[in-house]
């Protein structure tokens, strides 16, 4: 079973308490950051904090309105930093769709981050490896809701199998439009195979508003690196050793005696 | 004087060149052994050989480093007998006959031949690209990603190119080649294997030593 979480941005009130319940049940010590006139906790993700609400300030029709949305690790079907990670077991995708780090195994090498189309994971400068949301593997292990899903007091947020969100989200884009959000949709993007972290949008069209990018997809360097370069370095390889061994082979080493230069200048001299 | 005087060593490589040569084919060789764990979690036990992907996530970076400088000295001492001549430029034409041992049909060369002079022009443009996309993935917390996007398809495409021409070195200076490699490990060589491999050289050689 694929579980995943869906955040209505519709319901969002900006309260937080997401964010207190991520850092309470992760123990992360909260680091103060600048206040840069935004009601936003911080300008961005920290290697000791996993989840903000974003405010985003949209001009629309000479009014400015706030789009909220929540940043994250978006779990996806087909995740960036896996594909990027050199160190097995560092990066683990769990049978129920979450994209666990395990830092026993994590060399610090900051590939993930590159590798991350959402931009997501943080190097920590003290034990220099890397950190991002765990969709509360520890709790949803024993049957326990994320704790920024049990700690939402608008119903934002909810948890669950992702067939089932995705028709609850279905729903909630057939009532907004319905009420005149024509440009209602869901956020699931197909580019990284799904992810699964799912989100109600009114203005779907422009993820961006919201700070998601709208086409996320595996860099391609990352797949270039990861695909077709793995072959030619291969190809390269094996052939240049069996290459110089079959010349040894059949013509052997070079000979003074057997090669000689009958140009060479000491006969000339 | 058809027959060289075979009790004669003639200098090749002096302890300056042969200590920056080792001191590059090391450092070479563990950057190698490391970076062959990072570009495939099928090679990572190669790090588990060296230490640990946590310690060699430190040292590969710092290897590099004293990878490229060593390039640089090596470099600073013999860039300038590394230019093509024009026997050169037909050497290059003419590698094949190189390969086939047909040694006849080649222009003489110099203290370097051709093909030398071309692994050291590669291992020092690869060397130079290792070295900015290298520094570029060591702090992926500072770099900008569009960098950052580049060097992690740069750097192994680089590593590629130096890994195979050095293959191709290794091959030369031990097999393909006898005797060669007492040149950068005790420094001399004896004069029939200089007339052969660099008669240029060891014409200028004799002239500048009246034998």
């Amino acid at each position: 079973m694929i579980v995943a979480k869906l955040i209505d941005t519709t319901l969002c009130i900006g309260c937080k308490a997401c964010e207190v319940a991520c850092q309470e049940w992760n123990d992360q010590e909260y680091t103060m950051g600048t206040f840069d006139g935004s009601y936003q906790t911080k300008p961005e993700l920290e290697a000791n904090f996993w989840n903000l609400i974003k405010f985003n300030e949209v001009e629309k029709d000479g009014a400015t309105s706030w789009l909220m949305s929540k940043y994250q690790c978006m779990h996806c079907a087909d995740a960036g930093c896996l594909a990027a990670c050199p160190a097995p077991g560092a990066i683990v995708p769990l049978a129920n769709g979450t994209i666990d780090f395990v830092h026993e195994n994590c060399i610090g090498c900051g590939y993930c981050i590159t590798g991350c189309p959402f931009d997501v994971p943080r190097l920590n400068a003290t034990t220099k490896k890397a950190y991002k949301c765990t969709l509360c593997s520890d709790r949803t292990a024993v049957g326990l809701e994320p704790a920024c899903i049990k700690t939402c007091p608008t119903n934002c947020l909810t948890f669950g199998e992702r067939d089932e969100l995705l028709r609850m989200a279905e729903t909630r884009t057939g009532e907004l439009k319905a009420d005149g959000f024509a440009d209602a949709g869901i956020y699931n993007p197909q580019g990284v195979g799904g992810t699964n972290v799912l989100y109600v949008l009114k203005h779907a069209s422009e993820p961006e508003q919201y700070g998601l990018p709208k086409d996320p997809v595996i860099p391609w360097t990352v797949s270039l690196w990861k695909g077709p370069m793995k072959w030619m370095g291969t190809l390269m390889f094996w052939g240049t050793v069996l290459g110089a061994f079959f010349h040894f082979v059949i013509y052997g080493p070079q000979d003074p005696e057997k090669h000689g230069h009958p140009e060479e200048p000491s006969d000339k001299s | 004087m058809t027959n060289p005087n075979p009790e004669i060593r003639i200098p090749r490589f002096d302890a300056y060149e042969r200590v920056m040569h080792w001191m590059a084919a090391l450092s070479f060789f563990y950057a190698t052994l490391t970076g062959l764990a990072l570009w495939s979690p099928k090679l990572y036990w190669m790090a588990t050989m060296m230490g640990g992907g946590y310690h060699i996530r430190g040292s590969h970076p710092w290897v590099g480093v004293g990878f490229a400088v060593v390039m640089g000295v090596m470099a600073r001492r013999w860039a300038n007998g590394m230019r093509l001549d024009a026997d050169d430029r037909i050497w290059l034409t003419r590698m094949h006959k190189y390969a086939t041992h047909d040694h006849a049909a080649l222009p003489p060369s110099g203290r370097f031949n051709a093909g030398q002079k071309m692994l050291f022009w590669a291992q020092l443009a690869t060397t130079l690209a290792l070295f900015v996309s290298g520094f570029v993935l060591w702090f992926p917390e500072w770099m900008p990603r569009s960098l950052r996007l580049l060097s992690i398809a740069a750097h192994p495409l680089a590593a590629i190119g130096s890994i195979t021409s050095i293959l191709v070195h290794v091959y030369m200076g031990t097999a393909a080649v006898p005797h060669s490699m007492r040149a950068m490990l005790r420094g001399y060589v004896l004069p029939e294997w200089a007339r052969f491999h660099h008669p240029k050289w060891y014409k200028a050689w004799r002239a500048s030593h009246h034998v």
